[in-house]
């Protein structure tokens, strides 16, 4: 009965965590479009004379410069490299511990063939290891370093050394359960009361389910929501932008300050004359 | 003795001293001849008067003149109407502007302090903790969990992360919101793409839009001034007929040329938009764009009528429904004029207002094309369409990037490809491009100057700057030697002018300023004698 109990909780935290970022996603990409306030890394469309006329940078380039961030961590590297360290020794970790896990959860579904169990403990372990060293690493550095303490949450300490539990535990429960190899999942239903480490590390895996759509990590994503960073979509005449513009233009205003007109609509108060008066 | 770091907390606490005070022994060090440290006070303290009447409890600064209050009620009224401007920035609806980005740069910060090493004004200070990009916006991040989420000052004692609303949280919040150029430096930086700079900004325009507090320059003399005289200087229609009068005189003088410049030209090509500052301050770079355009055959006109012929956009810096008034007023001239396109002239904060923020604010007809004047530049210089002798230009020449046209719009090259091509001894200020630093008068400072805070702009916000000009310039200090900072934008050159005048560094060190045009007009080959006069103005 337990495994149930534990799997319906681990994959109930999958479902959660899937939906709960959809959520997240959804509301924050169809909250109202903003005025444009974009940065650039180099040049851009505007050092051109016609430059309404041309195209501006592609989907896929963006999606290009993201994905080389998300992967390498490039703005830590570049910009603070004393915290890149183990911070990328995490993530590389965390980022080879998620293929693991997708490794055995899909291909033995697609295919039958084998990895040698050896590597497959190789692969899980160091990942592990790394995941373990990086997130200790990231924890002293965020006690011993006084810029670094003054502004961080206490509650967010207690978030690294539960990483550091679940990661150890997760090495211990394959480790010392299972041995040199990995069950199948068959073999794992097979038991309905499985050790209490296995327990443990999935409840402490689905903990991080839940908690994941609302941390930094969807965070990092949004940043690369091609509206919000680079935002250069020009608003065209006859366009479903200037249609949303103009939406949100006749909105109220309900600022309060006395050279605002408050009650008006945006557009009735931008062109107004005499507008600057102090009323 | 060291000093005791300033806490996020402490902004609510002590309300009757000072948080911070910076000495020269504190700011960072500026390289030779300026080397030999400067203990003196960097600051000069506000008089016993000033200091009774209005806030400066923050550094002893005070940019935005706040009055006191005189009773315990009307520090409570300041205190509500805060938490109602806070209430309404957070909704989708009051701030659809720039609702996205704000939340987004609130939730998304990991407390890494990368951006902190990107900021002039936090290493010039010798890094002062209150002028840490990050502790603006903890201290809201703060405000909002305690009073804006259900339980807050529950989880505000449980946590550690408490803070005290009180009206000297909120007075020296308001002055903090004014010692960052929102130059976006630390959001270029920011691995998670938190924008410090846009967060300045939100509590700017929570102070203005909500509780009518801002810098008497930029509102009152700046955008409400700009709405119903013509021009944020001051300058009248009327007034502007006779300027340029005597600018089409002094261009004979200088040239033997005989230009009339353009006024409200129905159906010309491009409409010029010049931040009005220049018509005052200098007009030479206005009469080198008359002389340039006039040399390539350009259809180009000035505009006479209110707000039509001043390119700045205040708003941007603290307002919306500012913003939005001047950019839609700027529209409708060039509409009214049926030009083809504004072309904005050397200031870059208008680029970016009229370019960029406000293509979201105009519809229809007045969604004119808009563009820089750069481009246009490279194009008359680098295509060869003017006859130009680079020996002209023979004297060190370094490039000033107005963070507004190259990190916030990606305006980076053109202007280095001329001059490259016309200013044989130019060197590159280190870092430069989309690194560049501000020159610290961003974000009004460059013509704000209440009180003392144009010893704090000149001393703090523009150290950097001054400390890349004369690193730029190491082996050519010597005085006898002219030298020349390229800085295309009024307000850089502003800021620029101050921080060289407050060092002498004209008369000690032979370093001069001035716009991008003016170089390519002094390289013009039928102009018998240099458009660059060496004298201080």
């Amino acid at each position: 009965m337990l495994l149930y109990v534990v799997v319906a909780i681990y994959y109930g935290s999958i479902a959660f965590c899937v939906i709960a970022s959809i959520v997240r996603l959804v509301k924050f990409t169809t909250a109202p479009i903003h005025l444009r306030w974009e940065l650039y890394r180099g040049s851009s469309v505007y050092e051109l004379t016609d430059w309404w006329t041309r195209p501006h940078a592609t989907f896929l380039g963006k999606m290009k410069s993201a994905v080389l961030d998300i992967l390498f961590l490039r703005d830590f590297y570049h910009r603070n490299r004393g915290f890149w360290y183990f911070l990328y020794l995490f993530h590389l970790g965390i980022y080879l511990l998620i293929l693991w896990h997708v490794w055995y959860l899909i291909v033995p579904l697609i295919v039958s063939i084998g990895v040698e169990p050896f590597w497959d403990m190789v692969w899980g372990h160091v990942s592990t290891a790394l995941g373990f060293i990086g997130s200790l690493g990231i924890l002293a550095k965020r006690i011993t370093n006084e810029e670094l303490r003054a502004y961080y949450p206490r509650i967010h300490y207690l978030k690294w050394v539960f990483m550091l539990l679940t990661i150890f535990g997760g090495f211990y429960a394959v480790h010392c359960c299972f041995g040199a190899f990995m069950p199948s999942l068959e073999d794992a239903r097979a038991g309905l009361y499985p050790p209490s480490s296995i327990v443990i590390h999935a409840l402490f895996s689905s903990i991080w389910l839940i908690y994941l759509p609302f941390s930094h990590v969807l965070q990092l994503f949004f940043k690369y929501y091609h509206q919000v960073r680079w935002d250069d979509v020009p608003n065209v005449r006859g366009s479903v932008m200037e249609r949303k513009v103009e939406r949100l233009l006749s909105q109220t205003v309900r600022w309060s300050a006395p050279h605002v007109p408050h009650g008006r609509k945006w557009s009735d108060c931008s062109s107004e004359q005499g507008q600057g008066t102090e009323e | 003795m060291k000093k005791r770091k300033t806490r996020v907390g402490d902004i609510g606490k002590n309300r009757d001293e000072q948080l911070i005070t910076i000495t020269g022994e504190d700011a960072m060090s500026l390289p030779p001849p300026l080397d030999k440290g400067d203990c003196q006070q960097l600051v000069r303290p506000l008089t016993e008067e000033q200091r009774n009447d209005y806030e400066s409890s923050l550094d002893g600064v005070s940019a935005i003149a706040i009055p006191k209050p005189k009773s315990k009620e009307e520090e409570e009224r300041l205190v509500e109407g805060f938490l109602r401007g806070l209430r309404k920035l957070l909704s989708q609806n009051d701030n659809w502007t720039f609702w996205q980005q704000l939340l987004l740069s609130l939730e998304s910060c990991v407390r890494c302090q990368t951006c902190s090493e990107a900021c002039p004004i936090y290493i010039s200070s010798g890094k002062q903790e209150i002028y840490r990009p990050t502790y603006r916006a903890e201290v809201l991040r703060r405000i909002i969990r305690k009073y804006m989420k259900k339980g807050g000052k529950f989880f505000a004692k449980l946590t550690g992360d408490d803070i005290e609303l009180n009206w000297e949280t909120i007075a020296r919040l308001a002055e903090l919101a004014y010692r960052c150029t929102m130059c976006r430096r630390c959001a270029q930086w920011c691995p998670l793409g938190s924008d410090n700079g846009l967060i300045t900004h939100e509590l700017r325009k929570l102070f203005s839009q909500e509780m009518g507090i801002a810098p008497r320059e930029i509102h009152e003399l700046g955008t409400v001034q700009q709405l119903n005289v013509g021009s944020s200087t001051g300058i009248t229609p009327r007034a502007l007929e006779n300027i340029v009068s005597f600018m089409e005189e002094d261009i004979e003088e200088r040239t033997g040329k005989k230009i009339e410049i353009p006024f409200d030209r129905e159906g010309a090509d491009i409409l010029l938009l010049h931040n009005a500052g220049e018509f005052i301050s200098w007009p030479e770079s206005i009469e080198a764009f008359a002389i340039l355009f006039d040399a390539a055959n350009i259809n180009w006109t000035l505009s006479s009528e209110l707000v039509g012929y001043d390119a700045v956009n205040y708003g941007v810096w603290y307002d919306d429904v500012q913003l939005a008034r001047i950019a839609i007023r700027q529209a409708e001239v060039a509409k009214e004029l049926k030009v083809e396109r504004i072309s904005v002239g050397e200031c870059g904060h208008a680029h970016k207002a009229l370019l960029v923020v406000a293509d979201r604010v105009l519809t229809g007809d007045l969604n004119i094309p808009r563009e820089s004047a750069l481009p246009l530049l490279e194009d008359l210089v680098c295509n060869e369409k003017i006859k130009l002798d680079p020996k002209r230009n023979d004297f060190p020449v370094t490039l000033h990037d107005p963070c507004n046209m190259v990190r916030l719009m990606g305006i980076v090259e053109p202007q280095r490809r001329i001059v490259r091509k016309l200013c044989p001894q130019f060197r590159e200020m280190e870092p430069h491009g989309v690194d560049n630093y501000c020159c610290g008068g961003g974000g009004g400072f460059a013509i704000m100057s209440s009180m003392n805070f144009q010893d704090w702009r000149e001393n703090i916000s523009g150290r950097m700057k001054l400390k890349q000009i004369l690193e730029a310039f190491q082996d050519v200090i010597d005085p006898s030697m002219h030298k020349y900072v390229c800085a295309p934008c009024s307000n850089c050159k502003g800021q620029i002018r101050d921080l060289l005048n407050s060092h002498g560094a004209w008369d000690k060190y032979g370093i001069l300023y001035g716009g991008l045009v003016e170089l390519i007009v002094n390289a013009m080959v039928d102009l018998e004698k240099p458009f660059i006069e060496w004298e201080w103005r």
